[in-house]
């Protein structure tokens, strides 16, 4: 079993992961868009079409402009969860010595990698607990929750949970071992996963929950992106600008074909 | 459940082409359609898979504010076509069933589709509080299409559809009305300018083709007016077309292969009088319609398409016009300033014609929907039209005393005198903002 969770499914669920999102985000680029759906004002060139849906993604602007409670938790738990990926990536590698490249001492650097990354787990658990009970609190959002919804929050706060448990008690973990352990699962040379339990309920979680993203709504941060560019799609022109051959094919997907077939 | 509105009758469905599909077919026919709308869509299956249902976008629908309808949440009227989307055609739905949100078809589906698809008016307000740009309005436009081709549609869209295909206007006006209304309007700015103004129906060889809303030939004239004064003025070879009296093209409304026949017309007319440039008139789907969505289900458009308020505001400068003291405000109308980039011509105009030009909260991009939109004036949905309306009421009593509302649209432009009356808020004339145009410019003997 352990072997099974220590060095087979870390790699089908990365696969899966890598599979399903391309094959889902590809499901949607298949299908044509026959009608601009720009929501204006939109901005018109490239660049700040390019700005604002980078801007949605990185600042919730659409949130902050509707509802200031749910911008701020959604957006802590967001960038918390950012932070936690970027030192999981980052951290593991150099084990926290890696602010002595900008000068710190391995003391320093040491001490600077677990305050963030302990504040940020903190963030994160605060908030997913935040928008757990906010889900349970607000009437119209309680009834148009499914367990599904509740599901995707568990799942998360239990990894949360249990990567903070390490990190809080790190005394007890051989962070040692389980570097070794992930470098070999990089290096594609698995060796048995260590024998820490917190440790290998959070790695299993984690595998658990790459496998769930292609197939839930937490495939929202890829879907964001494909909406948004539909939003800020430029207007069309006319007189309709006179088409070249490599035109042809756009004009032929812009057909509205949906509707026609019988 | 019992939808709030008449339901067309079998043989008036049947006699526009859509004939009532029998009860034991429904569901397969709902499933292979919304297939057909997925393969060729991406916007609806792309707005049925990224709802996090995080329900920012309750306090921002005019429509839960209103009738306080759970249904009326844009989430949860999504939801209805969601939870059918997850059932039939997702692995995870099939497999996990209602843990994963997902629901049989059955004999309330469709009951509660029409109820609910048609109070949204498709206003786009959710799209622009949405984090991912979820825009309910697709999800309501795939769903009315669906229903219209089961032949399920209101007896109000189905009474459109058939006077559009038979006279090109909405209300059904034959051709020698119509030459009737336009030697009366004529005879008024006669009667008021001493000029001979002209309004030219189906002249032959005019660069311009202009489409007004059927509505400003009989109860918004000063629309109409305030538009002739302009050509007369700017002195341009124009005329109406009385194959396509009307700007609004309620196909978009309830049914996308009649939003297409009615573009067709569109470019079948400006050929016929060979016009380069074709302007709207003040219809608010009607400009979404013609803008972003002829290319679309048409193919290429050998002419010119802009609103009258964008070629008024583009020659703002030239008009004689002189400030009537009023004190006016603006009602965006939903598809000018979120689907159609209207939104600073109207307040140039306004400013032009008037002393004073005070803004509703919200307003431009932000604006709440008069509660009317998407062609839901029924009469018999007044009592939830009013519901519909008691944010744009809220908005417009905020401002205190006001002599003018604009609301260039002729769906506004009938709801919103009713959504007014039923709130207490008299004292205070509403139309258009060419009909403000019309009345400031100084021509002839004024």
């Amino acid at each position: 079993m352990l072997f099974f969770i220590g060095q087979v499914f870390p790699y089908l669920a990365v696969g899966v992961f890598i599979v399903g999102m391309i094959w889902r985000v590809g499901k949607w680029l298949r299908v044509p868009v026959p009608f601009q759906l720009t929501l204006s004002p939109a901005p018109v060139t490239i660049s700040s079409r390019f700005g604002k849906v980078c801007g949605e993604l990185l600042l919730f602007p659409s949130l902050w402009c509707g509802d200031r409670g749910l911008w701020l938790w959604a957006w802590l738990m967001h960038v918390s969860l950012a932070m936690v990926i970027g030192g999981h990536i980052v951290g593991i590698s150099s084990i926290g010595l890696q602010f002595m490249d900008i000068g710190f001492t391995a003391g320093q650097s040491l001490a600077l990698s677990a305050l963030m990354g302990t504040s940020s787990g903190v963030v994160m658990l605060v908030a997913l607990i935040i928008l757990l009970y906010r889900r349970t609190a607000v009437p119209e959002i309680k009834r148009l929750s499914d367990p599904a919804d509740y599901f995707d929050l568990l799942l998360i706060l239990a990894i949360v949970v249990s990567g903070l448990h390490m990190r809080m008690t790190s005394l007890n973990v051989d962070l040692m071992a389980i570097r070794a352990y992930l470098g070999g699962i990089i290096s594609f040379h698995p060796i048995p996963i260590p024998k820490e339990w917190i440790f290998v309920s959070h790695f299993f979680l984690v595998n658990v929950l790459l496998i769930y993203i292609p197939f839930s709504k937490l495939v929202h941060f890829a879907g964001s992106i494909v909406n948004q560019s539909m939003l800020v799609a430029p207007a069309p022109v006319y007189p309709s600008p006179i088409k070249t051959n490599s035109a042809n094919v756009s004009a032929k997907v812009r057909l509205w074909e949906g509707g026609n077939s019988q | 459940m019992k939808p709030p509105m008449h339901i067309a009758k079998e043989k008036d469905t049947a006699a526009i082409g859509f004939p009532l599909v029998p009860e034991n077919d429904q569901q397969a026919v709902t499933l292979s359609k919304m297939k057909d709308l997925q393969s060729s869509m991406r916007s609806l299956m792309v707005m049925l898979d990224n709802c996090t249902k995080c329900g920012n976008c309750a306090k921002q629908c005019h429509s839960y504010l209103g009738t306080e309808d759970y249904f009326n949440f844009p989430a949860a009227r999504a939801e209805l076509m969601r939870r059918i989307y997850k059932r039939y055609f997702t692995w995870v739905g099939r497999t996990f069933g209602r843990f994963a949100g997902a629901e049989d078809f059955d004999d309330e589906t469709l009951n509660k589709w029409l109820t609910y698809f048609y109070q949204c008016n498709e206003c786009r307000r959710c799209a622009q509080f949405c984090p991912f740009g979820i825009d309910t309005a697709e999800v309501t436009i795939a769903a009315r299409h669906i229903l219209s081709e089961l032949g399920l549609m209101p007896k109000f869209m189905q009474g459109i559809a058939a006077n559009m295909e038979k006279t090109g206007n909405n209300m059904g006006i034959p051709i020698p009305a119509i030459l009737d209304c336009a030697e009366f309007m004529e005879d008024e700015m006669l009667e008021e300018t001493g000029l001979s103004i002209k309004i030219p129906i189906d002249k032959p060889n005019s660069d311009i083709l202009y489409i007004p809303s059927s509505a400003d030939f009989f109860t918004n004239i000063d629309t109409m007016i305030g538009a002739a004064k302009l050509f007369h003025y700017l002195g341009v070879n124009w005329t109406i077309s009385s194959n396509i009296l009307e700007a609004a093209n309620f196909g978009l409304l309830f049914n996308l292969n009649v939003m297409r026949e009615h573009n067709e017309r569109l470019k079948t007319a400006a050929g016929a009088v060979g016009a380069k440039l074709v302007i709207q008139g003040e219809c608010g789907h009607g400009w979404r319609a013609a803008k972003m969505y002829t290319e679309g289900s048409n193919g290429p458009v050998d002419f010119e398409i802009i609103h009258i308020l964008e070629y008024c505001a583009q020659h703002l400068e030239k008009l004689p016009l002189k400030k009537l003291p009023m004190r006016v405000t603006l009602h965006d109308p939903c598809n000018y300033a979120r689907a159609g980039e209207i939104i600073e011509q109207p307040r140039a105009i306004i400013r032009a014609c008037v002393t004073e030009f005070v803004e509703m909260t919200p307003n431009r991009e932000n604006n709440f929907c008069c509660g009317g939109g998407s062609g839901i004036l029924m009469d018999e949905m007044m009592e939830i039209r009013m519901k519909l309306g008691k944010k744009k009421a809220e908005q417009v009593s905020a401002l205190g005393k006001l002599d003018y509302l604009a609301m260039p649209c002729s769906i506004c432009k009938a709801q919103i005198p009713a959504v007014m009356k039923h709130y207490g808020i008299d004292n205070l004339s509403m139309g258009g903002v060419m009909d403000l145009v019309g009345k400031a410019m100084i021509l002839g003997k004024n």
